[in-house]
């Protein structure tokens, strides 16, 4: 039995006049259980890029991590293969089949490993053609409402205009859930993350295409692992009152606040998409009409809720006080990712800076993504960024660009600046 | 045992066995010997009903189940809190206001600047004797709100109970029962909570109860709630002598204007609660040569008005704005303490004692009943939670 659980941090005290409330809220989940695939209830799509650019290794090993990939689907799933150039093929169940999608089981599994194998390289990339294609044959089995996919890439979606991806991303957001993954250096960050993100999935850069399986391995595992399908994000602020931002903090940084979707005129709901024994941190702040000193009030009330039932409640208050010592308290979990989220943009506002040959930009902004970076500890995007800067006063954030930063080292810092170190308790 | 009449045992409730009167405890199994409960004794004790008024089994544990709406028209949710515009449910304890008859009135409020009410009163009349006890929880150590009203109500009915087994002029009767009255509180206290004794800072409060009645007005304390005795005529006086830092200044020389503005003025020496070293209540009892009022109040209310010539002054102003109801007059003052500050929760109980000048009145000793002496406890803590000092008083 799954059981939700959401916890406040905040200084709920605010100064005479005072109307900005905020507060991180930590929504864990345990006793979660495993997707139930045997139900008939999940189903996986894995779109691997079969352009002309997927040369020879690129593309056995995109291969045999598309063969692992089934290997470790449950039976019961229902599962198909896209390959995906220019336009978006449907390799399993083959093209001439009857139904677009199957449950997994032995026969369909050599069947489809057998249509993978055969698969070949040319054409161009088109994302949105694969993405289309995908929420297709998810539709064709409307009983399997956990919609899990992998959108697998080594190049530039270079076939068809930035808008038309996104159009096709907006349209399909909230249908399905798709991690995308960039093999070698020639693909788009920016491009992979707006999937990822809409998709409420991961971005991940794989260097070496040997580890493509291993990545896919893990990828699935995950997925089977939540067994709750999908569950909202709800937040009530008093009549009134206004929601500032809505920002998952943890384990990524992910804004939310445009994705409101209206449950009540005083409530919003925002996706979560599916769930395992896991915990999010989110940044709630909410604007509320300033009270005289010594009154108290709720300023949000921050729910999960599963399959419309609310299963789990945290309050977050107000209270004026004209004692400095109270209200001039910032709470450790909202300053730690305040700034955790600053450094997210300060990597991505840099590099967007540096490959624009702006450098007196990238330089401060990166500078300043190694001071936040060190302020909250974030160990692994200090490391990232000493590839890309030297760094000579990490206090001040005085660096220098490398000069021979490899645009590997610079994806890699891209495709995790969105990651963040949790607050230390 | 004071307010035992039936006779000169007591049976101990746990092992069966007798003990004499007075005992507090089973010679036999040790077990703490239960006083009287009121709806036994008051019967037996006396033949005119006694006037308590009852808040309700939950008034003491928790703050009665929300109101289904809010000012504003929204619904209360179950956290407590409006649906439509977030405001917190009043509860039941913010504002509570008893009378058991007319000449005596209180009114406990939570004030302006704390969230809980965590003072307690009750009050009670039986015969021609009055009762009033006010018990402040001590903020620092949760659920002191809990402890306060149960010992507040306990005190009382200990009180109601034993009051016709004093006589008249007997200011030793009353001081024994008051005594008991206190023990009482500070079980009640303990017992506030199941788990008291295992808590760092478990549930404790203040303690101050007056009685007025057989030509007798006493009072005993426990921490630094006050009586004021405040005549139509005469010297106003304040009855009780705080257990706290603040006074033991005073008693060394300081003003009380700055000892009561000093950083530790408002740590108590004494209290009731798991934790409580002594809990025998100081006690004393004056002969009151005519009509006036008995004031007990908690500290937010002496905050902004502390010595007797200033409350006086105050009582005297609040009797020409509203006239001399106790409710009215308690409402007023309260009234008064917000406008003032309102830093801590503000209780204030009022009896009227009318009675004829007592003719040649030979003068009543204070007794100070197992005076505990004049050694502060090593622990000392505040009743109030907020780092803040109290507003000085008012000039």
């Amino acid at each position: 039995m799954a059981t939700f659980r959401a916890e406040v941090f905040q200084n709920e005290f605010l100064p005479d006049g005072g109307t900005d409330v905020h507060a991180i809220v930590t929504v864990s989940a345990e006793g979660v259980g495993a997707a139930s695939t045997t139900g008939g209830g999940v189903a996986e799509i894995i779109m691997v890029d079969t352009s002309g650019s997927m040369t020879g290794a690129m593309l056995r090993a995109a291969k045999d991590a598309a063969q692992v990939a089934v290997d470790h689907i449950p039976d019961g799933t229902w599962f198909a293969i896209v390959s995906g150039s220019h336009v978006a093929q449907r390799v399993f169940p083959y093209p001439n089949a009857p139904v677009a999608i199957v449950q997994m089981e032995p026969a369909a599994r050599e069947e489809a490993k057998r249509a993978i194998a055969r698969l070949g390289a040319q054409g161009g990339t088109a994302m949105s053609t694969w993405l289309r294609l995908a929420d297709q044959i998810f539709a064709t089995q409307p009983a399997a409402t956990q919609r899990h996919a992998i959108l697998l890439t080594d190049g530039k979606n270079e076939s068809e205009p930035r808008a038309q991806l996104t159009s096709t991303i907006r349209a399909v957001t909230g249908r399905f859930q798709c991690d995308a993954r960039g093999v070698g250096e020639r693909w788009q960050v920016d491009e992979l993350r707006e999937i990822a993100t809409a998709l409420l999935g991961t971005v991940e850069l794989i260097a070496d295409p040997e580890d493509i399986a291993a990545d896919f391995k893990a990828l699935l595992a995950t997925s089977m692992s939540r067994g709750v399908a999908d569950a909202q994000l709800r937040v009530w602020t008093p009549q009134g009152g206004q929601v500032l931002f809505v920002r998952q903090v943890a384990p990524t940084v992910e804004d939310l606040t445009s994705r409101r979707t209206q449950v009540t005129p005083l409530i919003g709901g925002y996706p979560t998409g599916a769930w395992a024994d896991e915990s999010r941190d989110y940044h709630v702040a909410v604007r509320v009409p300033s009270k005289n000193v010594g009154a108290e009030q709720l300023a949000a009330r921050v729910q999960v809720a599963v399959a419309d039932e609310v299963v789990a409640s945290g309050l977050v208050k107000a209270a004026w006080s004209d004692d400095a010592s109270l209200t001039a308290r910032i709470s450790p979990e909202v300053a730690h990712y305040t700034g955790q989220a600053e450094l997210a943009s300060a990597i991505q506002e840099g590099l967007a800076a540096k490959a624009a040959g702006d450098e007196a930009t990238a330089t401060v902004k990166l500078g300043r993504a190694v001071q936040l970076a060190a302020e909250t500890g974030n160990e692994e995007a200090t490391s990232k960024l000493r590839r890309v800067v030297e760094i000579e006063d990490e206090e001040h954030g005085t660096v220098r660009l490398k000069r021979g930063a490899s645009r590997l080292d610079e994806m890699a810092l891209d495709t995790a600046s969105t990651k963040t170190s949790r607050v230390r308790r | 045992m004071d307010g035992v009449v039936s006779g000169t045992v007591v049976v101990c409730p746990s092992c069966g066995e007798t003990a004499g009167a007075g005992a507090r405890f089973c010679e036999s199994c040790g077990a703490a010997l239960g006083g009287p409960t009121p709806e036994a004794a008051a019967p037996e004790a006396s033949t005119v009903e006694a006037v308590v008024p009852q808040p309700g089994p939950d008034a003491g544990t928790d703050p009665t189940p929300p109101p289904a709406t809010c000012a504003c028209g929204g619904g209360i949710a179950a956290d407590g809190y409006c649906e439509q515009c977030g405001a917190r449910a009043a509860v039941a304890r913010d504002h509570v206001e008893e009378q058991p008859a007319p000449h005596v009135a209180g009114v406990t409020d939570v004030g302006v600047r704390r969230r809980r009410n965590e003072d307690a009163m009750a009050l009670g009349v039986v015969g021609d004797v009055t009762v009033l006890v006010v018990c402040d929880g001590v903020s620092s150590a949760p659920d002191s709100d809990v402890a306060s009203q149960a010992a507040a109500t306990a005190a009382r009915d200990v009180l109601v109970a034993g009051a016709a087994d004093v006589t008249r002029g007997d200011a030793g009767g009353w001081s024994r029962l008051l005594v008991e009255a206190g023990h009482r509180a500070d079980d009640a206290a303990r017992d506030a909570v199941d788990d008291a004794t295992a808590r760092q800072d478990p549930p404790s409060c203040t303690f101050v109860a007056a009685v007025v009645g057989r030509e007798l007005l006493a009072a005993a304390w426990l921490g630094d709630s006050r009586v004021y005795w405040l005549p139509d005529a005469g010297t106003p006086e304040q009855l009780t002598e705080d257990d706290s830092v603040a006074a033991e200044l005073m008693a060394g020389g300081m003003p009380r204007a700055a000892a009561e503005r000093s950083p530790d003025a408002h740590a108590i020496t004494r209290w009731l609660g798991a934790d409580a070293e002594d809990t025998t209540a100081r006690t004393v009892a004056t002969r009151p040569d005519g009509p006036g009022w008995v004031l007990a109040c908690s500290d937010g209310l002496w905050n902004y008005a502390s010595a007797p010539e200033v409350v006086a002054d105050l009582l005297r102003d609040a009797v020409g704005r509203v006239g001399a109801d106790p409710a009215a007059l308690s409402r007023d003052l309260v009234a008064w303490a917000k406008a003032a500050g309102g830093h801590d929760n503000v209780t204030v109980a009022l009896a009227r004692v009318t009675w004829p000048a007592v003719a040649a009145a030979e003068p009543v000793p204070d007794t100070h009943a197992e005076d505990p002496g004049t050694t502060p406890t090593v622990r000392r803590r505040s009743p109030g939670s907020l780092p803040e000092e109290p507003d000085p008083p008012a000039p």
